[in-house]
């Protein structure tokens, strides 16, 4: 789990292109969106774009995907449990 | 129409332009064909979350209009208004990349959404909270000019004080040069671009790229020039040219020894240099015949290059050695001709006079 979540966080710095930021600064439980990593919309469909394009997850409800994309261990979990690739 | 007037002027070009305070004194140059713009530093203009997703392009065109918004002291535009003849070419280039690479599936909505021509206007707009007319004209040759017009027309239609943001914006991507250089835009073998115009005896020229703003209103007060004329050509020869800046001239009750300096768009391609025969010898020996291509590269919006350059030499009075073909004897810079002609056989002149 912990190495997911390492892949995961150089994933979302080259994706968001996070210049200046490691995976160590990100919190695995802080907000990704508001207050913690400061995201906006256009990073919730490139992270999207992310989970489909790496682990093979499709995520059509809005809603699941707003709690999937709640923070980096959220997003590890749901990972987990639905990755086809 | 009645003449608008421009009361500040940015430009980020392949020279330092953006920030230096002397007019052309250290001058970049090019050995590959390939003239790219000397970047600044964007994140001074830019929101910072925001900026991480933006590609050179957008920075450019941003940063230009708001560098000319901080010269203007103004901090909302009435309005808008650009040209691009290209608009991002990089973030075109790698969605559409991305598109055959993942077989149209999961592609990055980043490159997509930015890549649309009218991205530099909507960020300014958000960045100034600007509520107002908002265009972007894509006429590649003449997308500048397009943009100059509209925004005269639209202020001539009213009494009150308004101003309009105005520029133009294009990138050159290595896959543009490679494209362009199948259809002979580029001359081979390539020269160092400061002996670009000793080449005019051969076809091609060298790549450019360059963004400029420009505030314009319809109040005189403490602008700089008067755009007095504006005037797009397409597939001109020689003598439609002529024609039409005696035409222009006439208009403004002018003829060509009224006019002090001549800023000529010619690219050093063979195929072009015709059409500035006449400018290049029938003025007096009052008119400074200058040129900008070999600075700046060819590009669809090099006249906001030249537009910039003029505001300068209107400001400083002072004409650089680099640009100057034929020193002039007039007494001051009041009255200025530019003449300028696109790759694609679209030409326009403008007529500006100096306050």
């Amino acid at each position: 789990m912990e190495d997911l979540k390492l892949t995961l966080k150089q994933q979302i710095i080259e994706s968001l292109n996070l210049q200046g930021m490691t995976p160590a600064d990100i919190d695995d439980n802080a907000p990704l969106f508001g207050e913690g990593l400061g995201l906006d919309s256009i990073d919730s469909l490139e992270l999207m774009v992310l989970l489909e394009r790496n682990y093979g997850i499709k995520i059509e409800d809005a809603r699941e995907g707003r709690k999937v994309l709640e923070s980096v261990s959220s997003m590890a979990d749901y990972i987990q449990q639905h990755r086809k690739i | 129409m009645n003449p608008v007037y421009i009361s500040a002027a940015a430009a980020l070009s392949p020279q330092y332009t953006f920030e230096a305070e002397g007019l052309l004194q250290d001058v970049r140059s090019s050995d590959n064909g390939k003239l790219f713009v000397t970047d600044a530093d964007y994140s001074k203009f830019i929101n910072p979350v925001a900026i991480r997703r933006m590609s050179r392009l957008l920075k450019m065109g941003i940063s230009t209009g708001m560098k000319c918004m901080q010269l203007a002291g103004i901090r909302s535009p009435d309005g808008i208004i650009t040209g691009t003849g290209r608009g991002s070419m990089r973030d075109m280039e790698i969605f559409l990349g991305d598109m055959i690479r993942l077989k149209e599936e999961t592609l990055n909505p980043t490159y997509f959404i930015q890549s649309t021509y009218n991205s530099v206007n909507g960020w300014l707009a958000m960045q100034t909270k600007c509520n107002g007319y908002n265009q972007t004209y894509v006429h590649r040759g003449h997308s500048l000019e397009m943009a100059l017009l509209d925004a005269q027309m639209l202020l001539n239609e009213t009494n009150e004080r308004k101003t309009y943001l105005v520029g133009a914006f294009d990138e050159m991507t290595d896959e543009y040069f490679l494209v362009k250089s199948k259809k002979a835009y580029w001359k081979k073998p390539v020269p160092n671009s400061l002996d670009l115009f000793k080449h005019s005896d051969t076809k091609g020229s060298i790549g450019g790229e360059g963004a400029a703003f420009f505030t314009v209103t319809n109040d005189k007060e403490n602008t700089i020039c008067g755009i007095e004329d504006i005037r797009m050509l397409q597939d001109p020869d020689e003598n439609e040219i002529n024609r039409t800046i005696e035409n222009v001239l006439q208009r403004h009750h002018l003829n060509i020894k009224n006019i002090d300096l001549v800023l000529c768009g010619m690219n050093g391609d063979s195929r072009f240099q015709p059409l500035y025969a006449n400018i290049l010898t029938g003025f007096t020996a009052r008119t400074s015949i200058t040129a900008f291509k070999h600075l700046t590269g060819e590009y669809d919006t090099s006249t906001s290059f030249a537009l910039w350059l003029a505001t300068e030499l209107f400001k400083r009075q002072e004409i650089p050695e680099i640009i100057t073909l034929k020193k002039g004897i007039h007494s001051d810079i009041k009255n200025v001709l530019i003449v300028n002609h696109y790759i694609l056989n679209s030409a326009s002149i403008l007529l500006l006079k100096g306050n």
